[in-house]
């Protein structure tokens, strides 16, 4: 026995001394360390970081932003911008002309071509996968948010009525229906003339822009030929509706790539949550200056952090309340920057009455009655309760700042100067005296906020509530609930909360991604606000959201997002607790990494290259 | 010998033989009713969830609750059908050979969960052999040395490993190991490794690294492999060995009672042989059946190891699933665990009547 044991810790010293440090281990590999891997690499179907990660470097979209700068344009795969002064915005602004880029190739070797285009966005509205990003194109060009809305607003019934799970025709007679759809709606509306692409939408549309650019991965373009010879939609109108939100794994391009990007898809080991890209030197650009890209997703912190730390790794990510961790490690560096993006907490103005959450269901100090927090008193009470600062020196150890709404700096609508509540205990109490009549203050109340575990943002916001608001009155009781994400979940998409603390990462960078999402009573988080609040925004917010959406003067937008913002402050509709600044922590031989403010795409793999 | 239920006692041979044949066919047959027991009461569990709450599996964060249509993948992979109904469509996919997909394992389940096995079963397999030899050995000393200071010490080092959190060993081992002294890597290969292992000319025999790269004839792969294998299974070995040694230490000053030991020294005999030969044969029955089960153990034990050293193994695969509700994974994996546990135990049970023929085979 002793023998064995003796020869284990051999083995064990062999196998370790073998080991030196490298200068710069795996030279020509970057190797980017995240959490979770892609949902799919379908173009048309993705809708999470990760999968943006891999396809933003894959593929190629028409237009990019320049640079950091998120206001101008660099063409790609287009060769200009269009703009009402070079004419290639034409109609009042419904009609955007692309010329297109003459010799790019898709890795396989493939000439990238107008067709490529038509295909790739017809391609993408028919599939229209339910919770994927299609609605951004939907809307823009038809004024709808789904394909199945759009086609009951032109065949009078709806496509989930027509079709099955399965995309076959409940009823073979509507095939004519279908048919005569696509050529009436949706091909006329992008074409292809001589060697350019011309978008058609139905009326104005600001931000149309902003939908296309690099990053935005939904607009990434595809190869017709490849795609059609996988098995996706044949560009016919004869039975595309077989193609029409097909399940996530049963697309013909859920696990496949070929774009015209700097970088070709190698593997996606699913088995590792590792996607290997290598450099496309075919490319018709600059060509990438590292060979091979390993976007991993490790979800463990402790194994990232140690991964970069031995040099396996050349950048992480990293959650603010790991910096202490890192920040004074050998041979490391700290980029950062502001991200689009905010984190805000709303109110359920009429919670459903199932909701365990209620309590008692009435004003007598064991609970809160269902429409709560539809007297602004409450709401405002709420909002001078919660300490800000705190919150952000807590949560993001600084890293981060306040607007005064949900429009991140840095974007039309943006205005520091626009009102905002401030942590103020005395105001509180004063709100909490007047709200429900006195009967708040006289009763007393037991509320529940809940968060989802592992969610240290939430679950801190929900405990600075807690202590603040105990504090002005030994009725009030606030339990802090932490729960699994499928029941908070549950507890929010059935309207159950009380109220939500919530984030948003932009789609695009324009006001109007923040505002109908937040604001809109057909907003993402509009709905879980309550019918009380749906019947509000209807009345007072609704047809200023719209309105801004149609303006094409940035200037006029601006007045009306600052308008929406005022009426947001006043009528109390949420608190914005912060945007975050992002941090980036990666090795010093790390060079040429720039600053990427727009999910996804976490580095510039372009541009980067490892050297001391 | 082996010795059925009612006491009648067969010789070795073709008749004991053939009891033990007939044994294993009716555990066998066992099998697909137990399994059907556990997949009823496991899909009945996520049934009382709601089908919100089961949309976790489609919206695995709150990121991803961006559009609006989300009610639509409700009813577009039958989440609001009632359970039997929904089980029904499980069981026809499950007799046509399909498990299903797996959402978190982005893979069909049955894929999924063999991609991962290999790598569970290698880590189990390499813990395993320290485990068992470490804790026996350290359970005999400890025996024998009953009450000393070496006793004392060898149960404290023991305990503290058994109640140690494998996390907290886990992250101790990878900083000291590989961030300090970058012996040990995380995962399963180096980059240049994975390469090789990768490529068309290296075949895969097993799914395991180690035992793929010695029958391709690669050493260097084979080291690699061991070294990262090492961290995992260095924090496993100490986490887990307390249990083995606890059982062999007991079981040694059981025997060490015994008339059988006490007529061994009487006759003079020499004390090594009296403890390896009279005393460590007869305390290793327990531990062989303690050894069995932990083995079998391990491969569902191994989710937080697996975790920290980056091991895409089944436990990690399995734990992420429960998370997200991904009720084909957890009826696949439940099924797979079912299967493997059942005949982990039918082994354990066979060996243990081998080696103690009081046994009986009921």
């Amino acid at each position: 026995m002793k023998k064995i044991l003796v020869l284990t810790w051999l083995l064990v010293f062999v196998l370790g001394i073998s080991v030196a440090f490298a200068e710069i281990k795996n030279p020509d590999t970057y190797v980017y360390l995240h959490i979770g891997e892609p949902d799919t690499l379908d173009p048309g179907y993705a809708y999470d970081n990760a999968s943006g990660e891999v396809l933003t470097y894959i593929y190629e979209n028409l237009i990019s932003y320049d640079g950091v700068n998120l206001q101008k344009f660099i063409p790609i795969l287009a060769t200009e911008i269009p703009t009402v002064e070079n004419g290639l915005i034409q109609d009042n602004g419904t009609t955007y002309r692309f010329p297109i880029r003459e010799g790019v190739k898709f890795h396989n070797g493939n000439d990238f071509t107008p067709e490529d285009v038509e295909y790739t966005f017809e391609r993408n509205i028919l599939f229209d996968p339910a919770n994927g990003p299609q609605w951004m194109i939907i809307e823009a060009l038809f004024d709808s948010q789904t394909l199945d809305e759009l086609v009951a607003d032109k065949i009078g019934t709806p496509l989930t009525e027509m079709v099955d799970e399965n995309g076959n025709l409940i009823n073979p007679d509507d095939a004519a229906k279908l048919i005569e759809f696509y050529q009436q709606v949706i091909d006329p509306v992008i074409e292809v003339q001589d060697n350019s692409v011309v978008f058609h939408l139905v009326r104005p549309f600001a931000p149309f822009l902003y939908i296309l650019p690099k990053h935005a991965y939904w607009s990434n373009i595809l190869d017709k030929e490849t795609c059609v010879e996988w098995g996706c939609w044949d560009g016919n109108a004869d039975g595309w509706w077989k193609h029409y939100n097909v399940k996530k794994e049963s697309s013909p391009i859920y696990d496949k790539a070929n774009g015209t990007g700097p970088f070709k898809f190698t593997e996606w080991d699913r088995t590792q949550q590792k996607v290997t890209l290598d450099r496309f030197d075919g490319y018709w650009g600059e060509k990438a200056k590292i060979a091979q890209i390993i976007d991993w997703g490790i979800d463990e912190w402790g194994t990232r952090r140690a991964m970069l730390e031995a040099g396996d790794a050349d950048q992480i990510y990293m959650p603010a309340q790991y910096l202490d961790q890192v920040k004074d490690l050998k041979d490391l560096k700290i980029e950062s920057g502001k991200r689009i993006t905010v984190t805000a907490f709303h109110f359920n103005w009429t919670v459903d009455k199932t909701s365990d959450f209620l309590g008692s269901g009435v004003l007598d100090g064991n609970g809160i009655p269902a429409d709560f927090f539809s007297d602004i008193h409450c709401r405002r009470a709420f909002s001078y309760a919660f300490d800000y600062d705190t919150m952000i020196q807590e949560v993001l150890l600084g890293y981060g700042e306040r607007p005064p709404s949900v429009i991140p700096s840095g974007m039309l609508g943006y205005n520091a100067d626009l009102p905002k509540f401030e942590f103020d205990l005395a105001k509180a109490e004063e709100e909490f005296k007047k709200a429900w009549d006195g009967k708040v203050w006289e009763n007393g109340f037991k509320l529940t906020l809940l968060y989802n575990t592992g969610n240290d943002a939430r679950q801190t916001a929900c405990e600075m509530f807690k202590e603040n608001i105990e504090s002005l009155n030994p009725k009030f009781k606030i339990d802090v609930q932490g729960v699994q994400w499928p029941n908070y979940l549950d507890a929010y998409k059935s309207g159950k909360l009380p109220a939500f603390v919530i984030g948003w990462i932009a789609d695009y960078p324009d006001p109007h991604n923040f505002i109908f999402t937040y604001f809109h009573s057909n907003g993402v988080y509009g709905g879980p606000q309550g019918e009380a609040y749906i019947k509000f925004a209807q009345e007072n917010l609704n047809p200023i959201i719209e309105a801004a959406i149609s303006e094409t003067d940035a200037t006029k937008r601006q007045a009306m997002y600052e308008e929406i913002q005022k009426i947001a402050y006043e009528n109390v509709l949420g608190l914005t607790f912060y945007q975050e600044i992002a941090l980036f922590p990666m090795r010093t031989w790390v060079q040429g990494w720039e600053f990427n403010p727009i999910q996804s795409g976490e580095a510039n793999y372009n541009g980067i290259y490892k050297a001391e | 010998m082996i010795v059925l239920r009612r006491g009648i006692v067969f010789p070795s041979g073709v008749e004991g033989l053939m009891v033990l044949i007939f044994y294993i066919i009716r555990r066998v047959l066992f099998i697909p009713i137990t399994l059907f027991g556990i997949s009823l009461i496991v899909f009945s569990m996520i049934g009382m969830l709601s089908p919100y709450q089961r949309l976790a599996t489609f919206i695995s964060s709150p990121d991803r609750l961006k559009s609006e249509n989300v009610d639509q993948l409700i009813s577009m992979y039958g989440l609001d059908d009632p359970i039997p109904i929904q089980y029904g469509r499980w069981f026809k996919n499950l007799l046509q050979g399909n498990l299903g997909w797996s959402y978190v394992g982005k893979a069909p389940v049955l894929q999924a969960l063999l991609q991962r096995f290999p790598y569970t079963l290698e880590l189990t397999l390499f813990s395993a052999i320290p485990i068992i030899l470490i804790g026996t050995w350290m359970g005999v000393l400890s025996a024998l040395h009953h009450n000393r200071t070496l006793d004392h010490s060898l149960r404290i080092f023991a305990v503290v490993g058994w109640s140690f959190p494998d996390f907290v060993f886990g992250l101790f081992i990878l900083m000291i190991f590989y961030s300090t002294l970058g012996l040990f890597p995380p995962g399963n290969l180096s980059l240049w490794a994975e390469s090789i292992v990768k490529s068309t000319s290296f075949r895969s025999f097993t799914g395991m690294t180690t035992i793929d790269a010695l029958l391709n004839g690669r050493l260097d792969v084979f080291v690699n492999a061991l070294r990262h294998l090492v961290g995992p299974v260095l924090t496993l070995t100490y986490v887990q060995l307390a249990y083995i040694l606890r059982i062999t230490r007991s079981s040694m000053l059981d025997v060490l009672q015994r008339d059988y030991v006490r007529t061994a020294r009487a006759k003079g005999l020499d004390e090594r042989v009296v403890i390896n030969k009279h005393a460590k044969r007869n305390a290793m029955i327990p531990v062989a059946t303690v050894s069995g089960q932990t083995i079998v153990g391990l491969m569902a034990g191994t989710v937080i190891v697996e975790a920290i050293f980056n091991r895409t193994g089944l436990g990690s695969f399995l734990a992420l699933a429960a998370q997200q509700l991904d009720y084909a994974s957890i009826m696949g994996g439940v099924l797979f665990f079912g299967l493997i546990l059942i005949i982990g135990n039918l082994l354990v049970d066979i060996s243990y009547a081998y080696i103690d023929p009081r046994v009986r085979l009921d």
